[in-house]
């Protein structure tokens, strides 16, 4: 049994997590700089940079000795780490990190996508799956609905043609005065409100397997201001509503076209979201399938999932050569 | 002692090993290519070449700057991995100290001030007496080019420039009628291998970035009246 160390900075969470082969998640940290990026209204790339310098030697060191190991001679036998996508700065710290600790350890590295990243975190905690399943991969920077045949093996099927759902929560978010991140903030506000409050479209473009959201913002701008009686609550529950709706309908017109699925799992920070996780499982039983809905830690950045998808891509592609550069622009279409 | 050392906090990225049995080797890696692609190669390779494991390492010293953020912070990231994974001891020099020790070592003497590029049209400045030995007689600064080549032509005293932020503005620099151009752009790695030896080591290094994040320098403009 292989036992991996994998680094994830590819935005503005340091994490590092000891994970087998067989899945089991040994230890998981993730320390956040999003206290110095809420002010911004965004992740600030410079900061993030710093954040993870400072952080990432105690955050590797916390997984190491969590996992029972010795962070001096641990029994790692390969080095996982996010190589792309995201912030270029980021994701560097934790690549130039990775290889030095490989380094010293005398054991491989490998370079991973973060977005094969986030498919593994919901087979981390069902090992009982199985295949083909359909992912909706949703978060701050990705929206997009994956089929996979095994681990590691997958065809994007839709994606999102202009803005990430993310992106749209915090984006209107902005717009409402609340605090950065948007996601949470909205999801709680949801809660309180009534999803029927305003009248906003649902974007179906085509018969694809695609979404779009940037008309979205516009569109709840303009309903607020003919509006301006709808509470706040009102207004989240609406928004929360109509991009759960998109989601949800190209989900299930992808259920509908391959009817071979034997379950359906949702990944990524926007995976937190109670709208989406409550349609998925509705969705999951109207088509008698299994639902895996990842725990809150497992669908936002976490290390546990880049060491998973990593120790699949040592045992099947090898190792990475040291050269290995980051790709902030690495899609998951180019993995295979 | 095995010392290895790391310089990636300008254009070059620099790597150089001394070893316990008199092995001493420095080189600039490839230029044209990032930082991160050739760094973790060249210290692999230069440890095979001696026939040594990162283990056998007593000390890594980096560049901690200033210079360029993303670079010194893959030399930063990468000698913290090697200290860490390895127990080795971390020792921290910057680059201005590096240009003034290699100055120095070339024969050098007087006042001599080093500037490293901080793009922005701005320069990382420090100013060193060169005697016997190397002595800081002012703090690291980030500075207006022609601000510092003002400032010495009316002082007036004899001075030295050098680093790559004298290449980047070498006009301005050589018109300084008591100023010298010590040519020599690249923070010494011999220099760092030396100063490794002898300097104590400490627990963690700090990166000497000295310009607030990007961001926030901008913020704080916007909310200005
Ligand atoms: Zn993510």
């Amino acid at each position: 049994m292989a036992l991996a160390l994998a680094i994830e900075t590819s935005c503005d969470d340091t994490a590092a997590a000891v994970v087998d082969s067989s899945w089991r998640v040994h230890s998981s940290v993730v320390e956040s700089s999003i206290d110095q990026h809420r002010a911004f209204g965004g992740v600030v790339p410079e900061l993030a940079g710093r954040a993870h310098l400072t952080t990432i030697g105690p955050v590797v060191h916390r997984a190491l000795r969590d996992a029972g190991l010795d962070p001096r001679a641990p029994a790692i036998d390969v080095v996982a780490v996010t190589s792309g996508p995201g912030l270029i700065g980021s994701l560097l710290i934790g690549l130039s990190a990775a290889k030095a600790y490989a380094l010293a350890w005398d054991v491989p590295f490998v370079g991973v996508n973060h977005l094969e990243g986030h498919l593994f975190a919901p087979l981390l905690e069902r090992p009982d799956l199985r295949w083909p399943l359909v992912t909706l991969l949703v978060s701050g920077g990705h929206s997009m609905i994956v089929r996979q045949h095994g681990p590691g093996e997958h065809v994007v099927l839709g994606e999102t043609i202009d803005d990430a759902a993310g992106e749209a929560y915090d984006k209107v978010a902005r717009w409402l005065g609340l605090t950065y991140p948007g996601g949470p903030e909205i999801d709680r506000l949801a809660g309180e409100g009534d999803a029927r409050a305003l009248q906003l479209p649902v974007s179906m473009t085509g018969d694809d397997f695609d979404f779009s959201f940037s008309g979205l913002k516009t569109a709840v701008v303009r309903a607020t201001q003919k509006n301006p009686e709808v509470s706040l609550a009102d207004v989240a529950a609406s928004f929360q509503g109509a991009v759960a709706e998109q989601l949800l309908r190209k989900l299930r017109r992808t259920l509908e076209t391959y009817d071979d699925v034997q379950g359906v799992a949702l990944a990524g920070g926007v995976a937190a979201n109670s709208a989406l996780r409550r349609g998925v499982e509705e969705l999951a039983r109207d088509f008698a399938i299994p639902s895996l809905l990842p725990s809150l830690s497992m669908c936002t950045d976490n290390a546990a999932m880049i060491a998973a998808a990593g120790l699949h891509r040592f045992a099947h592609d090898g190792p990475s050569e040291f050269s290995l550069s980051a790709r902030p622009n690495w899609s998951l279409s180019e993995v295979s | 002692m095995n010392v290895l050392a790391i310089e990636t906090a300008t254009a070059a990225c620099a790597v150089g090993l001394r070893t316990d049995d008199g092995f001493e080797v420095g080189w600039v890696a490839d230029e044209d290519r990032h930082h991160t692609e050739v760094l973790a190669t060249s210290i692999s390779r230069l440890l095979s070449e001696a026939r040594l494991r990162a283990r056998d390492l007593d000390r890594v010293v980096v560049d901690r700057g200033p210079g360029l953020f993303t670079g010194l912070r893959v030399g930063l990231a990468t000698a913290l991995g090697l200290s860490e994974g390895t127990g080795c001891a971390l020792v921290g020099v910057t680059s201005l100290e590096l240009l003034a020790h290699a100055s120095h070592e070339s024969g050098t003497r007087g006042t001599l001030v080093c500037a490293v590029d901080g793009r922005r049209g701005e320069v990382f400045v420090q100013t060193f007496a060169l005697e016997e030995s190397v002595t800081a007689v002012s703090g690291p600064a980030v500075a207006r080019p022609r601000d510092v080549v003002v400032e010495w032509a009316t002082n007036g005293a004899l001075v030295t420039f050098t680093g790559d932020g004298v290449q980047r503005y070498l006009r301005d620099f050589a018109a300084v009628p008591n100023g010298t151009v010590d040519h020599q752009w690249v923070p010494s790695i011999a220099a760092a291998l030396a100063l490794g030896s002898t300097r104590a080591p400490v627990a963690r290094v700090e990166p000497l970035y000295l310009r607030e994040a990007d961001a926030v320098a901008n913020f704080a403009t916007r909310e200005r009246p």
